[in-house]
Parts: structure tokens; C-alpha cells; sequence
């Protein structure tokens, strides 16, 4: 049997979804989290639930909002659960009107309904579900409450015939029936539903209507001074109305309540300090700083060494609070030199024993020293997304994006790419319009994601310091600089100017559920060590391979034969001209294969320095004197390097979720290009002052 | 045409738009000539008759968070002043 949960944005549907069938789908507190269909299956029972993204009309505008329209008109699920938050029914139950007029077997799931007993909303149930003509479950799906019985209900398929509402006085009625009939005899299935549509004036089944049916609908429109459109959605409104005045929140008593307390929600008092009109842009670059001074300040200080130890050994590590640094012995083999040690006294060959330290063991715990710092950077998204504040940024900054071509909305995919730019970019979908989607879609890969922070992270705490969480914040901040520039460029000279609207809403502040947030960041942190030990392996082990042997296949064993004839440092010195000007001149392969390396997962940037300067010579710390390949870098040329990586073409992952939302291969070659281009142009323009300054005889 | 800074007295008729926080207008009509925003709006409840209060204003002034049948909408500015309503 398949059930398919429908309802307004933000209502519960994925929570209830994840409740039923133990997955793990994304829930977050701002409209339009969910942009595509997800099926699971609920365990011992033949249902399949399909959770959809919300929508609050069947008349969909945007692509993501089409899907759950289609579902429900041509997929013919056996049965729907509409998903009610039962805080806002007045809203909810307008969709509810339109699900019901399509046929299809309904049960209505009232929601959130811990909140309605917290704040004495009173809601009739019985009379709802009479009025309704419809089975109605009262239910909490963030606490689990009244979810199995909500299952009971569906497993026993306790559906009423659905009869027709009486939403529409006799003379608008008597013109629906005569639509109806005209769509019948064409036979055309949801006749019901199609002839209100066709009445609102939707054009797709008009030419079946006879011209006397017109005729009528034009009469009774005139009568009412409307056009069908809005005669349908104020009649639809005044029916909702009437229920509330028998059947839920009294609108006598909510005055008196507002007389009595003449208190303000928990969500009114916060959003007077969030969105105050002086402090609410401060707190915004507060609360984003925090995000980086938390990570990459202060956990990335204090567990960046330790890290590094068990991967490749100490004797003592070092803990860095914001500049204060302590040391504290610490001895330890470590995995690398661990492992290379008893492959060596098992007489294993120094090819093997290198392959596992120099190419394995390096490659992949570069990458790996940055997991602690992820993991704060998880739990700050996780809480930006579930506590109601990503809907005050996109609030807040609708003014100014808007300038500049883009919209309020595009904040979402910006502030989710800082964790990832593939959901990001997809995020990009709930935009309406199309230039301004397009536009975030594009742009979306220049915010700093969180593969990338190990390349900032790393060059950043050598070359800069303590103030390597500055320089992340930096790389930030440039980000949506950047963004607003090309967001402007678009509007004048590609997406030229339509109109744009911003309909949102802002979803009360919610505490972040534990056991979510717990999840989420073990989902994410496991994704990024998944990928650790599968891609970042396979791309330490090619670039291992490639460094250790030459053109003709004679290992380099850093003695007779040196690095600089290997294989790597033949391939990347071909390319090595293109990345001299932000080199502050210098031709360096390790650097060009490092950058190349990134187009498949961003953190293989720095993956593959570390094995390559681990091949090159033992022992030594990437960017210090002994790492004769890195060594060139000052910190000018350190940031140009950052900025390229950083801005130009994102990982394969990211161009496939560019292609899908941008609908072909030739835009998102175009937009790649675009970045790329741009990113060389920045990273090459600051490399030359380096070059510049030492050409003067300085030095850095 | 009404000047933001003037005061509107109750019953008056005017740009959504021109209501300052915490007052109220009852929806006259909808003259939104996009038609795909008309119907949206029409879908979250603004229909003729109902009553709309200005709740938040983003700090640089636009967007606005209204409250209307028991929930809040975020709206452009552009857009409410094509939304008439008489003043309560
Ligand atoms: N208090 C309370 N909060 C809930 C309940 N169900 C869901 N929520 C919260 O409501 C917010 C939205 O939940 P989602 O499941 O993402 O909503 P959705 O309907 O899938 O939203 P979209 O995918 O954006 O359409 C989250 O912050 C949830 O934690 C509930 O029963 N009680
Ligand atoms: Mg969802």
C-alpha cells in the first residue's frame, strides 16, 4: 500500500515520515526543507510512505512543489496522510479543502499537537472530523506521540467515503455541476477537482466546456465581482471560517487570553533581539564567526596535533588556545610509522612499506586531522538549521540580495553549502523564479564548504596562526562578497529583470531535538570519513604511485632516482605554468597536481601535498623549511593558492548536482569555466604582489 | 497619494504597504497584476475581507512579517502595496 504524507511546508512531514520508517531523511525548522520524493518502507507491514516536499495549494509554482502536486493527481497513491501543523489550522485546512475534492482516501494527521495542549488551543476534533467528512488523528510526531495509533488507522484503512464538502453556495455549486458534467463526458478522471480548477481558470481541460457552461461561469463570477480564482479561494476561506467558529480556537477567547497575559511568545521576544532593527546584522556576523572561531579556532587548535600524532606519531603534541600554547608529552608510533615499522620487520619491500605510510596512511589522515573541527562545524549548521534562525537570515538579507539579483531565499542554499554544496545547490530549487534560482544554483560553490576546510584549516594554521579562524571567517565573508558582485553582474547583463516576490514565512524557534542534531552530525562526519577511506584513499594511492615511479617504471627511492622525475612531477610540471602567477611566480608541480586533485574531493588538495611532501622526504611537516616541494609558500602566495581553491570549479559531486538544477551539461560546463576563470583571475592578481615584493628584493 | 509619514486614520483606504507596525487593515482588494504571485497570495489566505496585521519589519526595512487568519507571511514591500485594504 502506498501512503504519500502531504501538507503545508514545515508542517512535519518529514519528521513523521522518519517516525514511521526509521530513517534519517533531513528535518529542519524553515519551509521547504524536502525538494524531492523519499520512499521507505514501515518495518512488518506492506506500507510504503512517500514523503513529498510541502506545498499549500495544488496549484504549485515551483518545481519542487510540482512533484507532490503530480503525486497526488497521477500517481494515485492508495492513500494520503495530510499532514496538518494544528498551530495554524486556519491556513492548513485550505489545502486540506483542495486534497479532498481530488477523490483520493484521506486521513488527516492534526500535528504538532504537544504545542496545541502546551498553549490551550482548543480544537473540537469531533466536529472537525464531521465537518470534514474525514478520519482525523491528533498526533505529535517530533515526540512520537500518537503515531501507532495513527498506523492503526492506516493499517485498518479507516478512511471515510469521501463526500463531497459543502464549500460552495448553491448557484457557484450548480455551475460546478455543470462543468462537471462537461468533463465527464469527455472522460476525464478527477472530474470534481478538475472542474473547480477549470472554474479558477485553468486552461488545460477548458475546451471540453461547452459554451453555455461558460456562459454560466461568467454569470455567477460577475455576481460575486470576482473571477473564478479568487471566488474559489474566498469561498474556500469563509467555509474554514465557519468551522472555526464551531469547531476550533474561539476567536472571543484568544482576545481575552491576549487582554489577560498581555505577554509576547517565546518566538516575538527572541526576534526582537534577532531581528532588532541595529543588532540583528551584528548578531548575524556573530553568530557566523562563532561557527568558525568555535571550529577552526578552538577545536581545530587543540586536536589538530593530537590527531596528527596517532596518524603519523610523536614524542609531544601541542595544544594552541587562540595563541596561548602549551605542549604536553605525548608518545605515540603512530599508524603510519607503526604500520611501515612491522611491514619493514617482515621484510616487506620499501616500495610496500612506502605505499602504506608515505601513500595511505599520510594521504588519508591529512584529511582525517580535520575531523574534530568538522564535527563542531556539523553541530553549528545542524543548530542554524533546526532552531528556526536560518529563516531570520534569509529575513534579514532579503533587502540586500535582492539589489543585487538574488533573493532573501538563496541564504538557504549559501548557509547549507557551508556544510556541503551538493544539498546546497539543490536547496537552490525552493526559489521561485527562475533567473534568481539560476543564479544561487551558480554561486552556491563559491561558500567556503566543509571539504574545503581542511585546505583553509591547514595552510591557515601554518602560515597564519592564531588567526587562522580569522582567516576562515575571511574566506567567508569574501565568499558572499563575491556572490553579491556576480549576483549583479547576472542581473545586468544575463538574467535580465522580471519580477521577483519573496513569500515566506517564519517558523517559530524551536529547542533542537538531542537525539536529531546527534544524528545529523554522526550522518555528516560519517559521509566525510566514508569518503576518507574510499576516494581519498584511491587519490593518495594514484598520487603515490604516480610520485614513486618514472616514465620507465624505475622506483624512486629519493636516492638515484628523485621526485622531480617521477610520473606526478612530470604530469603536474605540464600544468605548472598555469598556476605560477599565484605562486608568486613559482613553477611548482606539487602544487599544480594538488589543485588538479581537487576536482575530486576538495580536501585531496591537501591529501595530496601531504603525500607527496611525505615521499619527498621523511618525516617532514608540510610548508617547513625541510619540505623541499612546499616550501616556496609565504603567506601571500598561501592565500592566493586558498582563494583558488576555494572558488574555482567545485568537486565532481557538486558539477552533477549543478547539471540537474541547471538542466544540462553545456550550462554547467559554462558556469565551471566561469568559476574556474574567476578564481585563477583573484588567486593570480594576489600571487603577484608576492611576486612583485621579492622582485624588489623583499622578502616574505 | 499618502506619504509614509503621514498619519491614516481608521477607515481609510490604502497600500497595505503604508501600515506602520502593530496596526491593522482589512483586505479591499488584491490588484497584484503577476498573476502567479495574485494566486499565491490568494492561497495564503488573502482574501477580500480579511483582516491583516503588520507584525516584524527586517531591520533594512523590507521584508515584512504579517499576521493574518492565525499565522504569520513574510512579504516584499513592492508587493503588499498592491494589496489595498482599509485601515482598522
Ligand atoms: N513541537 C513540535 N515540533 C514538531 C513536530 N513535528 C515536527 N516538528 C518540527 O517542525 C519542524 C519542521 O519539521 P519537518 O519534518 O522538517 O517539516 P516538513 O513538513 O517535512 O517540512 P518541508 O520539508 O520543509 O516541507 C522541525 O523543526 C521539527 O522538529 C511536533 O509534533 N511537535
Ligand atoms: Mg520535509
Amino acid at each position: 500500500m502506498i501512503v504519500a504524507l502531504v501538507g503545508n511546508q514545515n508542517s512535519g512531514k518529514t519528521t513523521l515520515f522518519n517516525a514511521l520508517t526509521g530513517a534519517n531523511q533531513k528535518v529542519g525548522n524553515w519551509p521547504g526543507v524536502t525538494i524531492e520524493r523519499k520512499e521507505g518502507h514501515v518495518k512488518g507491514t506492506d506500507i510504503t510512505v512517500v514523503d513529498l516536499p510541502g506545498i499549500y495549494s495544488l496549484s504549485p509554482y515551483s518545481n519542487e512543489e510540482k512533484i507532490s502536486r503530480n503525486f497526488v493527481l497521477e500517481h494515485h497513491p492508495d492513500l494520503i496522510i495530510n499532514i496538518v501543523d494544528a498551530t495554524s489550522l486556519e491556513r492548513s485546512l485550505y489545502l486540506t479543502t483542495q486534497l479532498l475534492e481530488t477523490g483520493v482516501n484521506m486521513i488527516v494527521a492534526l500535528n504538532m499537537f504537544d504545542l496545541v495542549k502546551k498553549r490551550n488551543i482548543h480544537i473540537d476534533k469531533d466536529k472537525l472530523e464531521k465537518a470534514l467528512n474525514t478520519t482525523i488523528v491528533d498526533i505529535s510526531a517530533k515526540t512520537g506521540e500518537g503515531i501507532d495509533h495513527l498506523l492503526e488507522h492506516v493499517k485498518k484503512y479507516d478512511v471515510k467515503e469521501n463526500k463531497l464538502l459543502n464549500i460552495y453556495p448553491s448557484d457557484v455549486h450548480d455551475v460546478l455541476v455543470s462543468v462537471r458534467k462537461d468533463l465527464a463526458k469527455a472522460d476525464i478522471e478527477n472530474d470534481y477537482f478538475y472542474a473547480v480548477k477549470t472554474f479558477e481558470g485553468e486552461e488545460d481541460y477548458a475546451k471540453h466546456i461547452s459554451s453555455s457552461t461558460k456562459e454560466k461561469m461568467l454569470q455567477v463570477q460577475k455576481k460575486y465581482d470576482m473571477d473564478g480564482e479568487e471566488l474559489i479561494a474566498s469561498l474556500r476561506y469563509d467555509f474554514i471560517d465557519e468551522l472555526k467558529k464551531e469547531s476550533f480556537t474561539n476567536e472571543e477567547i484568544e482576545i481575552r487570553e491576549k487582554q489577560a497575559n498581555k505577554k509576547l511568545s517565546w518566538t516575538d521576544k527572541l526576534d526582537k533581539i534577532f531581528l532588532n532593527k541595529w543588532a540583528a546584522i551584528p548578531i548575524f556576523i556573530v553568530i557566523m564567526a562563532l561557527v568558525y572561531i568555535l571550529s577552526v579556532g578552538l577545536v581545530g587548535g587543540l586536536t589538530v596535533s593530537f590527531v596528527d600524532a596517532l596518524f603519523n606519531g610523536s614524542e609531544e603534541i601541542e595544544f594552541n588556545f587562540f595563541g596561548l600554547v602549551w605542549t604536553a608529552p605525548f608518545e605515540i608510533a603512530g599508524i603510519g610509522p607503526g604500520l611501515g615499522g612491522w611491514l619493514e620487520s617482515i621484510g616487506a619491500s620499501p616500495w610496500a612499506v612506502s605505499l602504506v605510510a608515505d601513500g595511505i596512511v599520510a594521504g588519508v589522515g591529512a584529511v582525517c586531522n580535520f575531523v574534530p573541527q568538522l564535527i563542531i562545524l556539523f553541530i553549528c549548521l545542524s543548530l542554524l538549521e533546526t532552531t528556526g534562525y536560518m529563516s531570520r537570515i534569509s529575513f534579514l538579507l532579503d533587502r540586500i540580495f535582492h539589489k543585487f539579483g538574488l533573493s532573501g531565499k538563496s541564504l538557504v542554499p549559501f548557509v547549507v553549502g557551508v556544510g556541503c554544496s551538493v544539498p546546497g545547490i539543490m536547496a537552490s530549487r525552493t526559489i521561485e523564479d527562475e533567473n534568481e534560482r539560476k543564479a544561487t544554483t551558480i554561486l552556491t560553490p563559491f561558500m567556503p564548504c566543509s571539504a574545503k576546510l581542511p585546505i583553509i584549516s591547514a595552510f591557515a594554521g601554518f602560515f597564519f596562526g592564531t588567526f587562522a579562524w580569522l582567516v576562515s571567517l575571511s574566506f567567508y565573508f569574501m565568499a558572499i562578497i563575491v556572490i553579491l558582485l556576480f549576483g549583479i553582474v547576472m542581473k545586468k547583463f544575463i538574467f535580465k529583470g522580471s519580477h521577483t516576490t519573496y513569500i515566506s514565512e517564519l517558523p517559530e524557534y524551536k529547542t533542537p531535538s538531542f537525539t536529531y542534531v546527534f544524528r545529523d552530525v554522526v550522518d555528516r562526519t560519517g559521509a566525510f570519513l566514508k569518503r576518507a577511506g574510499t576516494i581519498i584513499l584511491l587519490c593518495s594511492v594514484a598520487v603515490w604511485f604516480l610520485g614513486s615511479f618514472t616514465w620507465e617504471f624505475k622506483y624512486v627511492d629519493g636516492t638515484d632516482i628523485l621526485i622531480n622525475d617521477s610520473l606526478l612531477a612530470n604530469v603536474g610540471m605540464t600544468f605548472a605554468w598555469i598556476f605560477a602567477p599565484m605562486l608568486g611566480g613559482n613553477m611548482s608541480w606539487g602544487a599544480a597536481v594538488a589543485a588538479l586533485t581537487g576536482l575530486v574531493a576538495k580536501e585531496e588538495v591537501i591529501g595530496s601535498m601531504t603525500t607527496i611532501a611525505a615521499l619527498a622526504g621523511e618525516n617532514v611537516e608540510l610548508f617547513s623549511e625541510a619540505d623541499v616541494i612546499f616550501n616556496f609558500f609565504n603567506p601571500i602566495t598561501a592565500f592566493a593558492f586558498m582563494s583558488f581553491n576555494l572558488f574555482s570549479a567545485p568537486c565532481f559531486g557538486a558539477l552533477g548536482a549543478m547539471k540537474n538544477e541547471l538542466g544540462s551539461t553545456k550550462s554547467m560546463l559554462k558556469s565551471a569555466l566561469f568559476l574556474t576563470g574567476f578564481a585563477w583571475l583573484v588567486a593570480s592578481i594576489i600571487g603577484s604582489i608576492s611576486w612583485i615584493i621579492t622582485a624588489a628584493g623583499g622578502t616574505l | 497619494m499618502k506619504n509614509k509619514h503621514m498619519h491614516i486614520v481608521a477607515g481609510e483606504i490604502v497600500r497595505l504597504s503604508l501600515l506602520k507596525r502593530g496596526e491593522q487593515g482589512k483586505v479591499i482588494s488584491l490588484q497584484n497584476d503577476n498573476k502567479a504571485l495574485r494566486r499565491r497570495l490568494l492561497d495564503m489566505g488573502i482574501t477580500k475581507g480579511v483582516k491583516i496585521e503588520i507584525k516584524k519589519i527586517a531591520p533594512l526595512g523590507d521584508p515584512i512579517d504579517v499576521k493574518l487568519r492565525g499565522y504569520e507571511l513574510c512579504l516584499r514591500k513592492a508587493d503588499m502595496a498592491e494589496i489595498m485594504v482599509e485601515k482598522l
